[in-house]
């Protein structure tokens, strides 16, 4: 749960009679992450037959596709794991080419009759600014003595065009000023008519191309274009529904055709991917280490003769080849999303799933506090990840609940329903409400130190992860002197120190405890923060002393030492800098559950006194925009909190994405 | 609120300060060019940070297309660096000046339609953008032709650009106006980020970019009346009218047929024997946008003195980067085909003493 699966590397020897076999095998238990078998010895690609089937195999697919795309006809559901394991291309081609010959004709046109129908609605887009200018349209056209352009341009051209006109005597008027295709007029003498094309060619502008059977005043022309423009509408909605009815008749049959190629291939480019010996094949590749007794049983059962050589990989160290599978459960798939839209976990790194899980609920609620609202958002969740509502976010549906259940808890702490706190539940439901904790509206200082209290908890955690990280993946020179290692540790907890000290020196009225029982510890605080923060300053060439690289300090270059010596001051600058915001930044945990009362104040402030239908319009509104927009807000707050203030500090990710051999889309986790 | 100043700069500026000094010296220029064949060229280079990007290059991938792919993966990587680290206001800038090399790569695909569309081919030419890229650039060469190609860049910032050229394409059938179009956009793009910054980071952002412009602006003038012979009106059309020196009454000046000497001389004051080395523009604008190319150079090294709290500095950075990459591209060119060291050093913008 707290690591990706343990993968096991293994190495296959396949006879070649049972190559077929084995690759359905394969690819049918969708358990197996291919890698090349490309080593001395083993000639890579297998061969350039099975290169060539897979290409075809390839193209046959994408042209399915279009056909289906025409015909407006999904995928449909994978076949069954029972897949025939190759069919006969020859066949599939035959039958593929039958009904493309069907579609073809109707497309074809559909395609020309939606080319028309944009020709002529830009035609009269371009006509419409000089829809009541009373000349006929060939007469400027035919002109004897003088040139003009109608058309459209660029936008970004306009100036310029005007500036390589300047010698010229020309009228250029812009008769519609469309931010992204502007209609222009161009006109000059007819003498002139080279030197104007050759401006409007090269400032691109395209001239209106108005077919040789519309004549007569704009007015006129637009008027006969539209009717046209109708008829085309017409003949495309007969297109659509000869396609529609054509779809029905051959959904199945394409599906189908549609799955037994795209079998074929997925198969073919696995093999190509297969080293070749004389007489059998070499496939490498990893299988999460539970599956493989099932996985080596289904092998046996393909191939007797099969030779499986399995290697366990240490988790420990840099396993930055081995793919990452992660555990994949229901219940946590949101937060597994949220980590791998941040990074995915590298294989022996802690996956931090679980400990978002955890804070990412917990810090929602602390900013949304409230009962009534918190189980809004705990049913609109449930009902979106149900599919009941908003399909297309039904992925968060899950992690919306979480965050509203969350809230509804922090909203018995604070005492608070739907804005109603107090007095204000006394006067409306006329029993007493009492917070189990604390009124962060009337406790707004407090609240706010125990907001930073929580920050310095997290951080303090997540130094701790990272240094355990460290360890595991034996990078001790990180450990002792890096950023987040336990130098970087150290100087925090000096800096916290510090802060405490500061905060009662100054008698500042918010009060992080933690930071002042770091600081009445007896130690020389000042003095360990100088210590560690050259530590830090020069950690790049402690770090290279312990692990023996040279040079150890890289100042080459513009500048040198010295220029060595203002980054390092920059460095420790920066990271002086970044934890006094990081800790500082969770104030906004405490601020955002004082604004939350404080908007529900406003609302209850605009409602007024009488608790009429007004009243309670007002109420229901307000809630609604509280849950809405706040409940947006908070979010995108927490997730900041999550990815910046705690996963940067120890998790590094980068690990690659475990993509098991299947002839269905392997189901991504969260 | 956008972090500038000493807060924005500090994790950024001294990280550029710490990549700036893994940038090839003079002594290791010198030692390269001294190379006697390519493969001695290579192991040369291996002993610098350019190293792990040839590591995975075995001897038969010595062309000089492999090598200077794999040269410019340290590029792409220093650009996405900078990228991560910038203040979140100046990243659209630093973005769209990593754009120039996707911009690239899309004239490389468009002109691998027309010539020679094999995957395999046009592949070893596109510039490494790993993930910073909207072009999907397979799809695009096995499209078949330069019109469906361009369907495939909807929704990209390329569309509309090339939906208005793409009707001279047809009519022309000539890449030109496809590729004209695309530079105009990319400039006026760069531009406009630059202006946007505020303070410092605007004027610092203006100066460098616009010098970067200057150069190329002023080389396409030159060559667009010197070797395409086009007209007045279609030179100011195919120009920008913006640039930390080069205004535009020069570039009007050229298009006009104005004296090119006297231009540049009066934009670039300094140049020695300019009148000389443009008597002939044709054999003296190679030598030209190299002068121009080593004054950029010290533009950007002089960006490193002063307050390094700005986008100046890490813009200056890359440019230096790139500037090193074309000298490094030079050599392997220069080495693969065995040209002696007095020629292929009058290209290379470091001067590298014999």
């Amino acid at each position: 749960m707290l690591f990706p699966r343990e993968m096991s590397e293994i190495e296959l020897i396949v006879p070649s009679k049972d190559l077929l076999a084995v690759t359905k095998a394969l690819s049918g238990y969708g358990v197996f992450h291919q890698t090349d078998s490309n080593y001395p010895g083993v000639a890579s690609g297998s061969s350039n037959t099975w290169q060539e089937t897979a290409g075809q195999y390839s193209a046959l697919e994408r042209r399915i596709q279009t056909v289906m795309q025409q015909l407006d006809i999904d995928e449909g559901r994978p076949p069954s794991k029972e897949f025939e394991a190759m069919v006969d291309m020859e066949k599939l081609r035959a039958s593929v080419e039958q009904i493309e010959a069907e579609v073809r004709g109707t497309t074809d046109e559909l395609s020309e009759q939606r080319k028309r129908l944009e020709q002529l609605e830009t035609i009269v887009h371009q006509l419409e600014p000089v829809q009541d200018v009373d000349i006929d349209i060939s007469s400027l056209r035919d002109s004897r003595y003088m040139f003009s352009m109608l058309g459209q341009m660029p936008t970004a051209n306009l100036e310029r065009m005007e500036t390589s006109l300047a010698r010229v005597p020309h009228v250029f008027l812009t008769l519609r000023a469309d931010p992204a295709r502007p209609v222009v007029w161009l006109a000059g003498t007819k003498s002139n008519s080279d030197v104007l094309e050759r401006a409007a060619r090269s400032a691109y502008l395209d001239p209106l191309s108005l077919p040789s059977d519309y004549q007569g005043t704009p007015g006129n022309i637009i008027k006969s274009l539209r009717n046209t423009i109708e008829s085309t509408q017409r003949r495309i909605k007969e297109l659509q529904d000869a396609l529609g009815r054509l779809g029905l008749e051959r959904r199945d049959q394409l599906r189908d055709l549609l799955w037994q190629t795209h079998t074929s291939r997925v198969l073919s480019d696995a093999i190509v991917r297969f080293g070749q010996l004389r007489h059998t094949y070499v496939v490498t590749g990893w299988v999460p280490t539970d599956s493989l007794d099932e996985f080596s049983r289904r092998l046996r059962q393909a191939s007797k003769e099969i030779l499986i050589e399995n290697l366990p990989t240490s988790r420990t160290g840099h396993n930055s080849n081995v793919p990452v599978a992660l555990t994949q459960s229901k219940i946590l798939r949101p937060f597994q999303m949220l980590v791998n839209t941040y990074a995915r976990p590298r294989y022996g790194e802690l996956d931090p799933t679980l400990l978002i899980a955890f804070l990412f609920p917990l810090l929602y609620g602390a900013m949304f506090g409230d009962i009534g609202q918190g189980l809004v958002l705990l049913i609109f969740g449930l009902l979106i990840n149900a599919g009941k509502i908003m399909k297309s976010m039904q992925s968060l549906g899950l992690l919306i609940a979480y965050c509203g259940a969350s809230a509804a808890i922090f909203g018995v702490l604070y005492g608070s329903v739907f804005g109603f706190e107090g007095e204000h539940f006394e006067h409306a439901f006329g029993t007493e409400l009492h917070p189990l904790w604390t009124s962060p509206l009337h406790n707004t200082l407090p609240v706010l130190g125990v907001a930073i209290d929580l920050g310095i908890v997290i951080l303090l955690l997540a130094y701790l992860l990272a240094i355990f990280n460290q360890i595991r993946s034996r990078e001790y020179g990180h450990l002792l002197f890096g950023h987040t290692g336990l130098m970087g540790f150290a100087l925090y907890l000096s800096f916290l120190g510090l802060l405490g000290m500061a905060v009662q020196a100054l008698r500042l009225p918010i009060i992080p405890q933690i930071a002042v029982f770091i600081s009445n510890l007896p130690l020389p605080w000042g003095v360990l923060t100088l210590i560690f923060g050259l530590g830090i300053m020069f950690s790049e060439v402690l770090i290279n002393l312990y692990e023996g690289h040279r040079p150890v300090i890289e100042a080459h270059g513009v500048g040198g030492f010295v220029m060595y010596l203002v980054q390092a001051f920059m460095d420790l600058f920066e990271t002086l800098i970044s934890q006094l915001s990081n800790t500082l930044s969770f104030v906004r945990v405490g601020a955002f559950a004082v604004a939350h009362g404080g908007v529900s104040m406003a609302i209850f402030a605009l409602a007024g006194e009488e608790m009429g239908f007004k009243f309670w319009l007002t109420i229901l509104l307000g809630n609604l925009f509280i849950i809405g927009f706040e409940g947006l807000i908070v979010g995108i707050q927490t997730m900041r909190l999550n990815y910046y203030e705690f996963l940067g500090k120890f998790f590094t990710g980068g690990g690659m994405r475990f993509e098991p051999l299947t002839i269905t889309p392997a189901e991504e986790e969260g | 609120m956008a972090k500038s100043g000493v807060s924005g700069y500090a994790a950024i500026s001294a990280r550029v300060r710490a990549m700036s000094s893994s940038l090839l010296s003079a002594q290791d220029f010198a030692r390269l060019s001294d190379s006697t064949d390519l493969p001695t060229l290579v192991s040369q280079l291996k002993q610098t940070p350019y190293g792990p990007y040839l590591e995975n290059l075995k001897e038969k991938d010595f062309t000089p297309q492999k090598l200077d792919l794999a040269i410019k993966g340290r590029l792409g990587d220093s650009y996405r660096s900078v990228t991560q680290m910038a203040p979140e206001h100046a990243r659209s800038l630093l973005k769209q000046l990593y754009r120039y090399f996707e911009i690239q790569n899309l004239k490389a695909i468009l002109r691998g339609i027309t010539t020679d569309p094999t995957w395999e081919r046009v592949q070893d030419v596109l510039f490494p953008m790993g993930k910073m890229t909207v072009l999907p650039a397979q799809a695009m060469l096995e499209s078949g032709s330069v019109g469906a190609a361009i369907e495939l860049l909807q929704h990209t910032p390329y569309y509309e650009t090339l939906s208005f050229a793409m009707k001279r394409y047809s009519a022309e059938q000539n890449l030109f106006p496809l590729e004209v179009a695309l530079d105009l956009a990319y400039w006026r793009q760069l531009w406009q980020e630059a202006k946007k910054l505020p303070g410092q980071d605007g004027v610092q952002a203006s100066k460098i970019i616009g010098s970067l412009m200057d150069v190329n602006n002023l080389m396409w003038v030159i060559r667009y009346k010197v070797y395409h012979g086009l007209s007045e009106e279609e030179i100011i059309n195919y120009t920008l009218p913006f640039g930390y020196r080069v205004r535009d009454e020069d570039v009007r000046a050229v298009a006009a047929g104005a004296d090119l000497s006297m231009v540049v001389g009066r934009v670039f004051p300094g140049i020695p024997d300019l009148n000389t080395l443009l008597e002939n523009p044709r054999q003296g604008l190679p030598q030209l946008e190299v002068i121009l190319k080593r004054r950029l150079m010290q533009q950007c090294l002089a960006a490193f003195i002063g307050n390094p709290f700005h986008i100046g500095v890490p813009i200056a950075f890359l440019i230096l980067s790139d500037l090193e990459v074309q000298d490094l591209t030079i050599l392997v060119e220069a080495k693969s085909s065995g040209m002696p060291a007095e020629e292929f050093r009058s290209y290379m913008l470091r001067s590298v003493e014999a």
